[in-house]
């Protein structure tokens, strides 16, 4: 694992000024929900990958401190452009708490999607297993969809499998939205191994020179498949990037929930208020291999790997919200149970949801 | 084929292509140009000229000498409604795009639901000693991907309507306007006078010359070798039908079959390369639906499976010409 104390500076190129605001016990305790609900999501996706009901699983267990902190600093009508790690990320996005869990939570202060949270979980889940009430009809595996429903707040558009192509899109969402002059800002993931490409440097710069409201979450998790990012680029950080955009680049720890959410929070109050985009690195630990099935987590040392369980950042955010008093440890445990049995109530749905009709008319792939 | 009446009657095929742009953008605030250079210089080839006055810096767009960054965010912008048309400076450099074309945008709407109303405009062609990398014909990379239309219009009349048609699409479309074309063809001012007042659609072949004995099918500016070629034929009384595609994907197929089942005989030309080249997949159209009707074999007359050179008398011999085109013509004639 990389250390995000390493010796390099934690900020480059511009300061960023203005710090946000930190979350109160109420988001806290929704940030530990969502933490603990991506997991169970996974969790339960790895388990069906085994038994065939999904053909491939790429993790996002070790990633979820990234991908639900940064979707905890946007709102409704903001953008998000995912790949395969984020189901934090989208979850946070798509689900109201208080509309599962109206017991344990209040409806948020934050502007929230107008729609009903169950059942877009629901279709989330047709989504992973290829059905018909799947965004994509079954046409599309896992997170490579988009469902954009502007009228619901949701604008969130999926992957295609060439890393580092998103990017410009992401860009693009947030063009579109400086151009209605609104204060709504688009965010975006990329892997360390997908920062080698062209449409990175494409993307970022042409987000810098036009000055869009755009922050590119970096996930650094030190493997592409199986190369180690000292073989993906030779400066000291990802972050320091930003300096040659000619704008913020910040280093922080990915296992820390909370340096994440305000890192992101104050990259998106700055792309709100006009002053450009923003280039986040996250550094996590691997606890997943690239794909679940290959043998890539088999590269790190036994010594690595035991490090990354430890900073496992459910586990830290859990420390912390009882080191705090914000929750007891019975209490996160009902919250486990809880999301345990949601996943389960919704996937079982749509294991049982029709399938695509292969014998229909096809889809044209032109739009009328 | 020219008109015979004063400039100020007559409209380009460049002005055509300015006009259609101003029409739509003064039509619709959510169309927006994209591109290098296109704003305060007016584009490499003076398109754009005028337009940041009227329309303002943010809707006539500089860019960085980044084509993959810039279609990938006009993608973006497509995707919530926006109507983005990028202008790639010479049709040559889009390969510098080309992910974002046939992976994001072309696939998009299958995928996803969302469609990408986007136009990328693509000055094509050679003729003008740009050497081989400002004079190719890459529309049969795009042929052979679902999802994107392609255009490729002749006449000034077209490259407005087509273009206008283009921008009001859901849908990415790649639309080749040629360079060689655009100070040379004219056509009535009043014709757009007309144009302008009814729906632009996006579709259709049309015969622009009827004969009997043979039918060339052909797009861009080889529709005008067909037809010069059919006129000096005349004379020899062979009776040719030129068909311009003007759409190449989405195909009128039924066009084209028509006049083939009328002349049984059929001839394919296009200034792209030979090999691969969308005159094979006319030949397979032809030989699987009007087999019956042919009287001869399906022949092409393209370009040879070279770059194109940077001398004058080099690529001008490569190019097909009115001369090889009427060749190709007599020997279908005598078959």
């Amino acid at each position: 694992m990389i250390q995000a104390d390493a010796a390099v500076p934690a900020v480059s190129g511009a300061p960023s000024s203005g710090r946000v605001e930190p979350l109160g016990a109420d988001a806290l305790r929704e940030m530990h929900f969502f933490l603990r609900l991506a997991r169970e999501w996974d969790l339960r996706f790895e388990r069906l990958v085994r038994v065939g009901s999904v053909s491939k699983w790429y993790s996002s267990v070790g990633n979820e401190g990234i991908t639900v902190a940064a979707a905890t600093a946007i709102e409704a009508g903001d953008a998000l452009v995912t790949l395969h790690r984020d189901s934090g990320a989208i979850l946070r996005y798509y689900l109201d708490p208080a509309q599962l869990f109206p017991d344990w939570f209040v409806p948020p202060s934050r502007r929230t999607l107008q729609a009903d949270s169950r059942e877009l979980l629901y279709r989330l889940a047709c989504q992973m297993l290829g059905r018909t009430d799947g965004f994509s009809g079954g046409r599309e595996r896992s997170y490579h969809y988009s469902h954009l429903a502007r009228d619901a707040g949701i604008l969130h558009v999926g992957m295609i499998s060439h890393l580092g192509a998103m990017i410009p899109v992401a860009a693009g969402l947030a063009l579109a939205l400086q151009r209605e002059g609104s204060d709504r800002v688009a965010i975006n993931f990329i892997g360390e191994g997908g920062t080698s490409t062209g449409d990175f440097h494409e993307g970022l710069n042409m987000a810098a020179v036009l000055k869009v409201p755009f922050v590119l979450v970096i996930e650094n998790n030190g493997y592409a498949f199986s190369t180690p990012a000292s073989e993906q680029y030779a400066s000291a950080s990802l972050a320091e990037r930003g300096a040659a955009y000619g704008i913020p680049g910040v280093r922080v720890d990915g296992c820390d929930a909370l340096a994440v959410y305000a890192e992101v929070a104050q990259a998106v109050a700055r792309a709100r208020r006009g002053a450009g985009p923003t280039l986040i690195e996250a550094i996590v630990g691997r606890m997943r291999g690239h794909s679940e099935g290959d043998d890539s987590l088999q590269l790190l040392t036994p010594e690595e790997r035991k490090r990354n369980e430890a900073s496992d950042p459910l586990l830290r955010f859990e420390e912390l919200l009882l080191t705090r008093g914000v929750a007891t440890r019975a209490r996160m445990g009902e919250v486990g149970e809880a999301c345990r049995n949601l996943v389960l109530e919704v996937v079982d749905r749509a294991l049982a949801s029709p399938q695509p009709d292969a014998a229909g008319p096809p889809r044209s792939v032109y739009a009328d | 084929m020219r008109t015979e009446t004063s400039p100020l009657e007559t409209v380009t095929y460049i002005d055509a292509v300015a006009r259609a742009l101003r029409d739509e953008m003064r039509r619709d605030s959510k169309v927006f140009i994209l591109g290098q250079d296109v704003a305060e210089y007016g584009g490499a080839f003076k398109v754009t000229q005028g337009f940041i006055e009227e329309f303002g810096a943010n809707r006539v767009v500089n860019t960085p000498i980044s084509e993959s960054g810039t279609l990938g965010m006009a993608i973006g912008a497509a995707l919530l409604g926006h109507r983005p048309i990028v202008e790639m400076q010479f049709a040559d450099f889009i390969s510098c795009g080309f992910n974002q074309i046939v992976n994001v945008a072309a696939k998009m709407y299958w995928r996803t639901g969302s469609s990408v109303p986007l136009v990328i405009r693509c000055p094509t062609g050679g003729g003008g000693g740009g050497g081989a990398f400002h004079s190719q014909c890459v529309e049969a990379w795009f042929l052979h991907t679902p999802g994107l239309k392609v255009v490729a219009p002749a006449w000034p009349g077209d490259a407005y309507d087509l273009l206008r048609a283009s921008i009001r699409d859901p849908n990415p479309v790649l639309y080749f306007e040629h360079k060689h074309l655009y100070r040379r063809v004219k056509e009535p001012r009043a014709n757009f006078e007309r144009l302008a007042a009814a729906e632009p659609r996006l579709g259709g072949a049309r015969v622009v010359r009827e004969g009997s004995h043979v039918t060339v099918i052909a797009y861009g500016w080889m529709v005008h070798h067909a037809a010069d070629a059919a006129a000096l034929l005349e004379a020899e009384g062979v009776s040719t039908e030129v068909v311009d595609l003007r759409v190449l994907a989405p195909l009128d197929e039924a066009t084209i079959l028509k006049s083939v089942r009328k002349t049984g005989k059929a001839l394919l030309v296009h200034e792209a390369c030979l090999t691969a080249g969308f005159g094979a997949e006319l030949a397979a159209r032809i030989a699987d639906q009007a087999f019956e009707h042919l009287d001869g074999p399906v022949r092409r007359v393209a370009y040879p499976d070279t770059p194109v050179p940077y001398n004058r008398a080099l690529e001008l011999t490569s190019i097909p010409s009115v001369e090889r085109i009427a060749e190709a013509i007599r020997e279908l004639r005598r078959w």
